[in-house]
């Protein structure tokens, strides 16, 4: 079983809460995320506000704020190694990242449009 | 004895809004416990404190007995500084080791008011749940009390479970409480004992104005419903009857007081209530302290024989004229609640439009009646209101739809407390406000707030108002810039700091323009409000009243502002067009 890491932007107060709208990809990124533990995915999630040690103590994750800047996040590693940058996977990638395999049956996710996910 | 003091438990906290006298009330019960024979330990929070002049030596961060009173043993903690400090925890591991931009961004995250406030609650913890301090002492005093956010957010089992017990995380997160340092259990141990009226004594200090009663109440009914059922009231400063017999400016203060007083809500009236006597004496020195709470010391009222100096400080109408000169921009009155901003806002959107220029006047005042009768009383002068609590409460139920719709119960739980932070009724006060901040490219919009620095910094880290302003302009012009673009350039926008000439507001004032800065923007202008020095009173407490506003004025006008103006304490309410053109144009009467 692959262990996937989320190198989330800080985001401020609770989750994002204070910006002027709720960022509609954040709402449904956390639904597919609870579908992928569901399926038995190891998914760790760190909050650069929060826990910044865990950026900073992951070479790889250090490395990639130093180069592209925290307007990058977020990042995600699977198995320690650089997955998907710049977005939140979908549920697909998810799924793929899961099962070790790219053909796995995910369900239809749900998508906002302009997420970037459809 | 006030009944404040009657029987009083182990915990004495006092809240109210700054510059009503918590901390001079403080010290004087700390002062009459000890002289009464009992130990006492005071705890200061207030960053303008003169707890060390009072006593005559140097307190700070320890607890220091006081020679002067037997018995008394001071300490002050300084919450900016416990601040820092808890913002050192987090950040200084990182420091050097992530990107520069990176460390600022988090550190901006932790410079609100609610990380100051936590911070200052760690503090107290150990000094609420000490076996050893609870031996030493009969009474501990606290000058301030902690908010009732701040407890539920430490009340709440969501906000402990995740990282700080497994030090993972998960997307909902808790903001400042990242920092904390002691365990669970203590800070379980120490919301008990503010819980417990058998240990803990709410003093609730106001003036005998709407306003501050009106924010006592709800300070009240929140503390209350968290288990601090033992509370009293003290009415600080009020103007004895008597001058009223030798002052019209002092009949008018008398009968607004007295109709305050008589207007006050019911949630209050139920409580032991104590007025204290405006002074006319500075609340410096252990002799005026302990004459603070003495019903015998109010002298009888004279007709002044105390000399006032010359006063020339600038008119408001100075400053408009300044104002007026660019033909348009946007105008926001920025200061801690109270101060008069509001009334202000009015003044200058008046005075303005007098003079021919369009004017917009947008005001979040709740007491609608100032928008009301200026509606349609002037020519090229608009105005509208914005209810604080109907956009706050629509935001939030957004937000919960949206965004809430997807936690689980901890987690739902968290978020909602989080959305009863003062920063989200700020947020979404100037969302509101934002919508007609275009319209001040072509005419004059006056506002009567301003979102802090603090605010404006991490809107803009998130990056959200960009893409609000992109939506809201894609289909009608190319060039976009966002509200702290907008707020950062003095051409266009110009911020009015409102204060009053005593220690307490100016203080706060000036850690309003601090916060600014740090988002870079530069205050335009202080106006001291409710002036007593400039309305040159008769009566001789509030000649004295005048004579101590003259420090305060000084660092207003020498080491704040750039500029400044100064509008007097009016015997009639500020309403109406005539009225507010007064403030701006004030006639000093003859002596």
């Amino acid at each position: 079983m692959s262990t996937i890491q989320i190198y989330d932007p800080a985001l401020c107060c609770s989750s994002g809460v204070c910006g002027v709208d709720v960022d509609e990809a954040l709402v449904y990124f956390a639904a597919d995320l609870d579908w992928a533990k569901q399926q038995g995915a190891q998914i760790e999630r760190y909050n650069l506000a929060q826990q910044p040690l865990a950026f900073a103590e992951n070479a790889v994750v250090r490395a990639y704020l130093q180069r592209s800047g925290q307007d990058a996040l977020p990042l995600v590693l699977v198995d320690g190694e650089m997955a998907l940058a710049g977005r939140y996977p979908t549920r697909t990638e998810l799924a793929r990242w899961t099962s070790g395999s790219g053909n796995a049956s995910a369900p239809p996710t749900a998508c906002a449009p302009g997420t970037g996910c459809c | 004895m006030p009944r404040f003091l009657e029987q009083p438990p182990i915990f004495l906290f006092f809240t109210g809004k700054g510059g009503v006298g918590k901390t001079s009330l403080a010290c004087a019960s700390a002062v009459s416990l000890a002289d009464a024979g009992q130990r006492v330990l005071l705890v200061s929070t207030d960053p303008a404190s003169n707890v060390g002049q009072v006593f005559g030596l140097d307190i700070g961060n320890r607890i220091t007995a006081m020679p002067a009173v037997p018995r008394l043993a001071a300490l002050e903690i300084d919450p900016q500084a416990a601040a820092q400090a808890y913002r050192d925890r987090i950040v200084g591991p990182v420091r050097g080791l992530l990107p520069d931009d990176v460390v600022r961004g988090i550190e901006e995250q932790l410079s609100g008011a609610c990380t100051t406030e936590i911070a200052a609650f760690d503090e107290f913890t150990a000094l609420l749940t000490s076996d050893t301090l609870t031996a030493d002492y009969d009474h501990i005093i606290f000058d301030t009390a902690p908010t009732g956010h701040t407890i539920r957010l430490l009340q709440l089992p969501g906000a402990w479970s995740g990282f700080l017990e497994t030090g993972k995380g998960d997307a909902s997160c808790l903001g400042p409480l990242a920092g904390l340092d002691k365990q669970r259990a203590q800070y379980q141990a120490a919301v008990a004992a503010l819980a417990d009226p058998a240990r803990t004594r709410l003093v609730l200090v106001a003036r005998a104005q709407g306003a501050t009663l009106r924010e006592a109440a709800r300070t009240h009914e929140e503390l209350a419903a968290i288990g601090l059922t033992r509370q009293c009231l003290v009415i600080n400063g009020v103007l004895p009857a008597d001058e009223a017999r030798v002052d019209p400016l002092a009949a008018a203060i008398c009968a607004r007081e007295e109709a305050a007083l008589q207007a006050m809500p019911d949630a209050l009236r139920a409580l032991p209530r104590d007025l204290i006597a405006l002074k006319a004496f500075n609340l410096v020195g252990l002799d005026a302290l302990r004459h603070l709470l003495d019903a015998a010391a109010a002298p009888a009222a004279t007709i002044g024989d105390l000399a006032l100096p010359d006063f020339d400080a600038p008119v408001l109408s100075q400053l408009v004229d300044d104002l007026a000169r660019a033909g348009h921009g946007l105008i926001m009155l920025m200061g801690k609640g109270g101060v008069g901003k509001t009334t202000l806002a009015a003044a200058v959107a008046v005075e303005l439009a007098t003079r021919g220029h369009e004017v917009h006047l947008t005001t979040s005042d709740p007491a609608a009646h100032l928008a009301e009768t200026l509606n349609g009383a002037l020519p090229h002068l608009t105005v509208d209101r914005i209810d604080p609590h109907a956009e706050t409460a629509r935001y939030r139920q957004h937000v919960l739809d949206t965004k809430g719709a997807k936690l689980d119960a901890p987690g739902r739980a968290m978020l909602e407390e989080d959305l009863r932070s003062p920063c989200t009724e700020e947020i979404a006060v100037f969302q509101a406000f934002s919508r007609v901040i275009r319209e001040a490219a072509h005419k004059f919009v006056v506002m009567d707030t301003a979102p802090t620095g603090h605010t404006l910094l991490l809107l803009d880290a998130t990056g959200a108002y960009h893409r609000e302003i992109a939506r809201q302009l894609a289909t009608s012009e190319v060039h976009f810039t966002t509200p702290m673009m907008q707020l950062q350039d003095p051409a266009r926008t110009k911020v009015l700091l409102v204060t009053l000439a005593e220690t307490t507001p100016v203080l706060e004032a000036a850690n309003l323009q601090a916060d600014l800065r740090r988002a870079g923007i530069e205050p335009w202008a202080w106006i001291i409000n409710n002036c007593v020095a400039a309305s040159r009173p008769v009566s001789t407490l509030l000649r004295q009243r005048a004579l101590n506003e003259a420090r305060e004025i000084d660092a207003v006008a020498h080491r704040h502002a750039q500029r400044y103006a100064v509008v007097p304490l009016l015997a009639t309410e500020p309403v109406g067009v005539t009225r507010l053109l007064a403030l701006s144009h004030p006639v000093t009467p003859a002596r």
